[in-house]
Formats: structure tokens, sequence, C-alpha cells
């Protein structure tokens, strides 16, 4: 349930580095994807003012910005969804179902088509496809290295993490995250030396080097096995029930399980350093005015890890820090967006279309 | 345009004349029981049996019993069976297809495609020419049976291809028995259609655009290899991704098939119109794991009236063990099933259909 790894956009969300609260800037636009109703929904930040619907295809679900446009996964679709800052809409092929996650590297656009087996690369300029690259089946979550050649993607249904060269657009290799796993959350530490997956049907984090990975030559030219490095697993622990994804900090791991309420925080290497219970439905962190906050999907607040609580309008499922202590939160069941300042509580509500989801601020 | 069968299948020839008159009869009227003579099983199945089978309104390339009563000294027959079942009983006359050279694939760069000289040599192995009206027969209309009618259309085959409806059991003419005499070989060189199959590269160029503006592609195969359902028995260890081409929709291939029979061609075109919601006049392109269950719905389309129908003869074993996985993409979730009820009946140890034949 990351923002969706927005390329230009403010804080960190679940997949990348907490803090780096940045500030908020005049007329700025909220940019909601909303899964029911195949339309991305625009508010003015400031007041929550509607700004109009942007139709955008089949089952939007996450939306990024990149070279100055908005692109928006639409899992319905064998294409994404670029709008121009002129509001010109362009589809871009993926080719495969279930556009779904956003990464960039390099100045291109990375999205894990999840009905399928490939990663797309597509160019932001052009609005072209410019490759696909082939990866476990399901791919979900991904993440970038902080140099930006490599692209780790978690297979939901071949349990591994893929690893894939940005610069030769190739599978180089995959981190075996165990039997029977399904890899949904994949995130790695700001300085690269550390990856982490989530097994949602396991209930466990998985610690990986990321530089173990890749060595061989490309798949076909040797076996899977050859190309799997299961050594490059470094630990793993288990989590609360139903995880889904994590949120890695520069001394901490967090991984909500969803079924049973409860956040797990480690050290960087998987020592157990606490567990936070009496949530209902945990998806999601943010780290903001030195707390972390916990987005719950079945409580109408947010709580932070030391027991602060904020009230909001309705459960949120996903949320997008806007900076200054900020968030914008989508009520995916509720149809509502909302702006939370968690030092003074709901700043504003929308009514949106249905099943909002990933925003993305613009 | 046939030649005379060369075997005799152990009867002495005489009273043919007098005995088709019978049959003939028989496919539209009452006959009663079976005369046997030595080495002839001659009459065996009531003429309400070869009613059932019968085929009507506008549908090409089946036809049935009546039809190859009328028909029976202008055309070839094929016997898609396997040799066993061919050696128990036949169509007296037939010759039996060597089925296995008939589904040779030759590899190119852009993919496997039907290799259109050992084809025609196959069949020209048993006799047939490039013009012969020829008609193919099994045990019932499965997909041993629609290879042998696509394997001749790829290789260009200018006389008529028909199919059997109903199969052996709605055949209540003479048959015979043994293995048969050799046919003298025909001379057959083969003038290749690439109209009625796809290669590799042709969908690699297409991806994104299945169903979706572009050709239809169906997946003939079962739905639980369509869905790479996890841990099902019917996923082929060979393969070393599940799933299907992208855009593909599946339709089982055995709701073709009704029991010996085809299926209604109303409910054909209910299925691959109303549900799948192809369109008759535009480019279907069909696969399965193999080259031989996909030609029944090849076969089956182009009966009901679809104009541009292509097997991917390399088949989804190809596309999931390519090297490049990037341009082969498979898609596993958010799929369309479109649900069948046929059954394939005959039996089933007669390699007429190939889970069986």
């Amino acid at each position: 349930m990351s923002p969706g790894g927005a390329a230009d956009a403010a804080d960190g969300g679940a997949s990348g580095a907490a803090g780096g609260d940045a500030g908020d800037a005049p007329e700025r636009v909220v940019a909601v994807p909303c899964e029911g109703a195949d339309v991305l929904a625009l508010f003015d930040l400031a007041t929550g003012d509607a700004l109009g619907e942007v139709p955008v295809g089949s089952h939007p679900v996450h939306a990024t910005t990149c070279r100055g446009r908005t692109f928006v996964a639409t899992m319905g679709e064998r294409s994404v969804t670029a709008v121009d800052p002129d509001g010109e809409v362009t589809r871009v092929d993926t080719g495969v179902l279930g556009p779904s996650h956003f990464a960039s590297a390099n100045g291109e656009l990375y999205v894990s088509c999840s009905a399928g087996d490939v990663i797309a690369a597509i160019d932001p300029v052009e609005l072209t496809l410019i490759d696909r690259i082939g990866v476990g089946a399901e791919p979900h979550e991904l993440a970038v290295g902080p140099d930006e050649r490599r692209l780790y993607s978690g297979s939901r249904r071949d349990g591994v993490v893929d690893v894939v060269s940005t610069a030769a657009h190739e599978w180089v290799g995959a981190v075996d995250a165990g039997p029977e796993a399904r890899v949904q959350g994949v995130a790695l530490a700001s300085d690269g030396h550390r990856g982490y997956a989530v097994d949602q049907d396991g209930g466990r984090v998985v610690a990986f080097a990321p530089d173990a990975v890749g060595n061989a030559d490309a798949r076909g030219a040797a076996s899977d096995e050859t190309n799997t490095q299961e050594g490059a697993v470094l630990g793993e622990a288990p989590v609360g029930g139903d995880p889904y994804d994590l949120v890695v900090s520069a001394d901490r791991v967090f991984v909500p399980g969803r079924a049973d309420g409860t956040v797990h925080e480690f050290s960087p290497d998987l020592t157990l350093e606490a567990v936070h219970e009496g949530f209902s439905r945990p998806v999601d962190l943010f780290k903001t005015n030195g707390r972390w906050w916990v987005l719950d999907a079945e409580a109408a607040r947010l709580r932070s890890l030391d027991g602060a609580v904020v009230d909001t309008s309705a459960p949120g499922l996903v949320a997008a820090p806007v900076g200054g202590g900020r968030f914008v939160v989508s009520h995916y069941d509720d149809d509502r967006v909302s702006l939370v300042d968690v030092a003074e509580g709901t700043v504003w509500t929308a009514d949106a279309p249905a099943y909002p989801f990933g925003a993305v601020v613009v | 345009m046939a030649r005379e069968p060369t075997e005799t299948d152990g009867d002495d020839g005489s009273g043919d004349a007098t005995r088709r008159g019978l049959l003939r009869a028989a496919a539209g009227a009452t006959v009663a029981g079976a005369a046997s003579t030595a080495g002839c099983l001659s009459v065996s199945t009531p003429a309400g049996v070869a009613a059932e089978y019968e085929v009507t309104g506008n549908v090409a390339h089946f036809v049935g019993p009546g039809w190859l009563a009328e028909n029976r000294d202008d055309v070839v027959v094929l016997d898609a069976r396997n040799a066993e079942r061919f050696r128990e009983g036949r169509i007296y006359g037939a010759r039996r297809v060597p089925f296995d050279a008939i589904t040779s694939r030759r590899h190119a760069d852009d993919g496997a495609v039907p290799d259109a000289d050992a084809v025609a040599a196959a069949f020209g192995s048993v006799g047939v020419a490039p013009d012969d009206d020829v008609l193919v027969c099994g045990a019932s209309v499965g997909s041993r049976v629609t290879r042998t009618a696509f394997a001749l259309a790829a290789i260009g085959h200018r006389g008529e291809i028909k199919v059997l409806n109903g199969g052996l059991d709605g055949w209540n003419g003479r048959l015979g028995t043994g293995s048969g005499r050799d046919v003298s070989a025909a001379e057959y060189e083969a003038d290749p259609a690439p109209s009625t199959w796809v290669t590799r590269e042709w969908l690699v160029e297409r991806i994104g655009s299945f169903n979706d503006g572009g050709p239809g592609l169906v997946d003939v195969r079962v739905p639980e290899a369509y869905l790479a359902a996890a841990g099902s028995a019917v996923l082929n260890d060979d393969h070393e991704r599940h799933g299907h081409l992208p855009g593909a929709i599946d339709v089982h291939w055995v709701g073709n098939v009704s029991g010996r029979r085809m299926t209604d061609p109303g409910r054909l075109v209910q299925l691959y119109e109303g549900e799948a919601g192809l369109d008759r006049s535009g480019t279907v392109v069909v696969y399965g794991d193999d080259n031989v269950d996909p030609t029944s719905t090849w076969l089956t389309l182009r009966a009901i009236g679809f104009e541009d129908v292509r097997v991917y003869d390399g088949g989804f074993r190809e596309w999931a063990n390519a090297d490049d996985r990037g341009r082969h993409p498979v898609e596993t979730a958010t799929n369309v099933v479109v649900e069948t009820e046929g059954s394939v009946g005959g039996d089933d140890s007669s390699g007429d259909f190939s889970c069986t034949g």
C-alpha cells in the first residue's frame, strides 16, 4: 500500500527512507486514483475543493510524477496513463495486464505488471515502452538501489525478489525468499546495503544482501538455481499475521501485521526490538514531527507508536505525506479523501469517486 | 477426386453396389441389424444413430454419415485413430493417418511452424494427392481428426476437406478390419499455406492488442492450465512458466464436442461470438500446449463461419520456454474463462483426441 514510489514527490513513503518532510508549496494539487470510478480525482491541497476528474482507464490504483507528468497505474489495462501539464491524456502500452507499482531510475519509469511476469520500462518523455523485463510471476512492489543501477521486484507467485539491471534492462538474478513465499513488500535501506522482503503467506520478513545477486549470466544462459541466490538471504523473522508492506528507515524495519493488529519493529539485522499492539488493521507507517504514525484500515485514526492519537473521518487505506506533518489519507471504503495534520487533526475531508487509492501530490 | 482404395479388407468385393444401395437407404431410413460376411462387419448401426449425426444448416467441413454414403466413391477416407483401433474396425477402404508425422514442426527463427514438407510426405505415403477430396474420421470429432484436417490445410491441400460428424459410430456403411494392405504412395508437393498459422514472432509483435482491438486470441486448454492454478496436476512440468499469453481468453476446446459429434452450431455461435466476444470477420488465433488440441477450435470456428482462423503451432510450450521472457510475457491473473460444457465421446483409449489424442 505504498504511495507508489512517487519519483518527484515529497516525503518517503512505505518503501522509502523515513522523515525528510518537505515544506508545503502553494497551489498544490492532490491527484487520487479512484479504483472504482476509473478516474484520477483532483483536489486543492489547501482547501480540499474538488478540481475535476481525469478519465484514466480501468482500475487506477497508484499515481506518481516523473518528468513533469503524472502517471497512473491502471491495473485493469495493459497500459499506464500519462497526464501532461497541459491536460493531454496519453496511454502508454505495457502489453501486459495489471500495471501496479511505479519506480524510477536513470530517468526512466518502471512499472510492475502484476497480472503477468514482467516489469515495463517506460520513457517518461517520449511516452513509449522502452522494454519489458521478465521477472517472477505477479510482480508487485518495486524498490531501487540508491545508485539506481538495480531495481528489485517482489514476486507474489514465485516467492522471489527479482533483481534487474536498469542499465541493461535485464534480469540478473533473484533472491529466493523461501518455499511457498508470497512476496509483497520490498524495500531497501537508504544506503542500499540491505534489502527486505515481506512474505505474506509465511508471515515473515526476510533480509537479503542486494549485492550478492547477479553474478551469473542472464536467465536462459543458466538455470534458475544458478541465478537464484539463496546465499543472499541474511536472515528472517516472524511478523504479525497477513503482513503486506514494510517500512525501512536508517535504523529500523517496521512490518505491520494486518490480521492481528500489530507492528513489529526490528533493528536492521532483524533483531526484534518491539511488538506494538492495539491496532485494528495497520497498513502503513510514516515518520513526521519525530514520531512514527500508523495508518489503520479499520480504525478512524492515526496512532503513533508511542500512543498519540489523531482522529480521522474514516479508516484510511493509503496515505501520502505532503510535508509539515500532514498526510493526504485515502478512505478507500468510504469514498472520501482527507488532509490530516498530526498536530491539528483533520484539516479537510472531501467526497471522492469510488475507492480512492494511492494519491500523489503534484 | 479420389482413387480407388487398394486394400480389400478381406472382402471379395462382390455385391458392392447392392450393398451401397442398401447403406445409402439406411442413412436415411430404417435398417435392421447387421448381416455379416466373413471379414466384413458390414451394417451394424441403426439408421437412427446415423441420422443423429447428420449436419444441417450453414456449417462448413462437418458432414454426416448420409453425405459420406452419397460420396463414398469420390473421397479418400482418412482414419485419424491409432493403429489398434484402426485394425479393429474402420470405414471400408479408409487409410490410417500417420499421425505423428502430420504434427511435425519446423523450427525457424521466428518460431515453430508446421513442417509442410514432412506433412505432405506423410499424406503422400498413404496415397493422398493434393487434389483429392478427403474425409477424415475418428472415434468422434476430437482433435486428432481436426489436426488431420488442419495439416491438410496447412500444406495447401486443393481438394475438399471434410470430417465425419459422429465418427465411426455414425457410419452404418461397410466396414473393414485388419491391417489393410499397403496403398500406393502419391506424389504430394506441399504448397504451404501460412495464412493457417502464426509464429511466435507474429504474436510478439501484437502483444497487448489481443481481444482488445487486435486479433482474437483463444487459449483452448483446460482452465486450470490457463489460470496456472497452483498445485494443479494439469500444469505441464516441461513448461518453465505457467499461465497464458497476454490478453488470451480461455475456451476449453472440449466445448466444441458433444459426445461423438460437434456441439450444436447455434450453441457454438453463442459461445464464441456471444460469450467470448470474438469477431467472425477478424483474425482469430488459437493455441494450446501442443499443436493438436487447438485445431479443434480452428476447425470449429471455420465451420461456423469465422473467416480467418489460425493456429499457433509452437503452442504455449514454445512461448513459456522462450529465452527472452520480457518479449514473451505470460499472464496469470485477472483472467477471462468462458465456461464450456462439452464432452468428447468415443473410446478414449482410441487416440481420437489429444488428451488421449
